[in-house]
């Protein structure tokens, strides 16, 4: 006897079958490519820039998208799919600092990244790599959405699961240390 | 106003965030950020961002968009396998719990009969017409008469397999 035979179409992946088992995906696998095509670089920048692990951010981008494929995602339109990729994103993040390594995510030397990114495009962009590395994880999130990715104090508070009356006070200091790091040419 | 921003800065985040920073923005504004300390460190650290991301996000080599739905249609797939497995299991496992159960409930119910009938075995089955007086004289052979058989006997079943395998 076959899982076919007792489940119809349980090996097809119809999730419409599955009723309470998966969630009803709604995307299709075009809409999920052009979706991908849009989200999946600057998911990737955000994973590599506050993680400052561009082999991590490849892990992890694949990881959000696979979960957010399995996940009842909302359905109300591309903004909110991609907030919600944020989310994902930002949890695994989070999961991945919580388990213990065997050396902490802060001892991976910037120049890795800054190697491999080829950034000597511009002054400012130089030093934010030496300056993004005196952060701390969360000031680096909080700083990405909000002046990368253009979020709202609403959005970020969604995406991180901080309170949103304290993300303005975190973000205006971290914004304000940022600043001071970025003038002195990311040296603290 | 908030105590940590700047009552412009609203102004100047749509302008950033509008790329119409700086061509775009009005000259009293740009007289403001000169001089406002919110609103410069809003400037440098949102440009620095925003070149950031343009730039970070053309050096990733992201795997196909088909092999992250195939990936993903897979763990699905597995999840559904194992919600249907799991009654299964417990219902078979609560099976053979209750089966063990009854198993000991009447053994321990019949033990006083099963213990009168195997004493009686031996008299019912008139073995003792097949034994020759000197082995029944000796019981210690009742033991070892039918183990040597049964090692026997279980010899040749492996050395039949055996040869079967071969």
């Amino acid at each position: 006897m076959s899982w076919e035979s007792i489940i119809p179409n349980v090996l097809a992946g119809d999730s419409q079958s599955l009723a309470g088992t998966a969630p009803v995906a709604a995307m299709d696998n075009e809409q999920f490519a052009a979706f991908y095509a849009r989200s999946a670089r600057s998911l990737w920048a955000y994973l590599a820039r506050v993680s400052r692990d561009p082999g991590l951010a490849d892990d992890l981008t694949q990881e959000a998208y696979v979960r957010f494929l399995c996940a009842a995602h909302p359905q109300d339109g591309e903004v909110a799919a991609r907030r919600y990729l944020f989310k994902i994103a930002t949890n695994l993040l989070r999961d991945h600092w919580r388990r213990p390594q065997s050396s902490s995510i802060d001892d991976v030397p910037e120049h890795t990244f800054a190697a491999a990114s080829g950034e000597t495009h511009s002054d400012s962009v130089a030093i934010l790599g030496p300056a993004m590395a005196q952060m701390r994880p969360r000031d680096r999130q909080l700083l990405w959405l909000a002046y990368a990715e253009g979020y709202s104090h609403h959005e970020i508070a969604q995406i991180t699961g901080l309170a949103s009356a304290s993300i303005r006070l975190l973000l205006f200091r971290a914004r304000r240390k940022m600043a001071r790091l970025l003038r002195s040419g990311g040296e603290a | 106003m908030s105590p940590f921003t700047c009552a412009r800065e609203r102004e100047v985040s749509d302008l950033l965030h509008n790329g119409h920073w700086p061509q775009a923005c009005p000259a009293d504004l740009r007289d403001h950020v000169a001089s406002c300390r919110s609103c410069s460190d809003l400037v440098l650290v949102t440009g620095s961002f925003q070149v950031s991301r343009r730039l970070t996000a053309e050096l990733p080599r992201l795997e196909p968009a088909g092999a992250i739905w195939w990936r993903a249609q897979l763990r699905r797939r597995n999840a559904a396998i194992e919600k249907v497995s799991r009654p299964i299991i417990g219902a078979q496992i609560f099976a053979l719990a209750m089966t063990l159960i009854v198993i000991a409930a009447i053994a321990v119910w019949q033990f006083g009969n099963w213990s009168a009938w195997f004493a009686d075995f031996p008299g019912t089955l008139h073995l003792g017409a097949l034994i020759p007086p000197s082995f029944s004289e000796n019981g210690f052979l009742w033991i070892i008469m039918p183990a040597i058989a049964t090692i026997a006997l279980l010899s040749g079943i492996v050395a039949y397999l055996a040869s079967e395998k071969q």
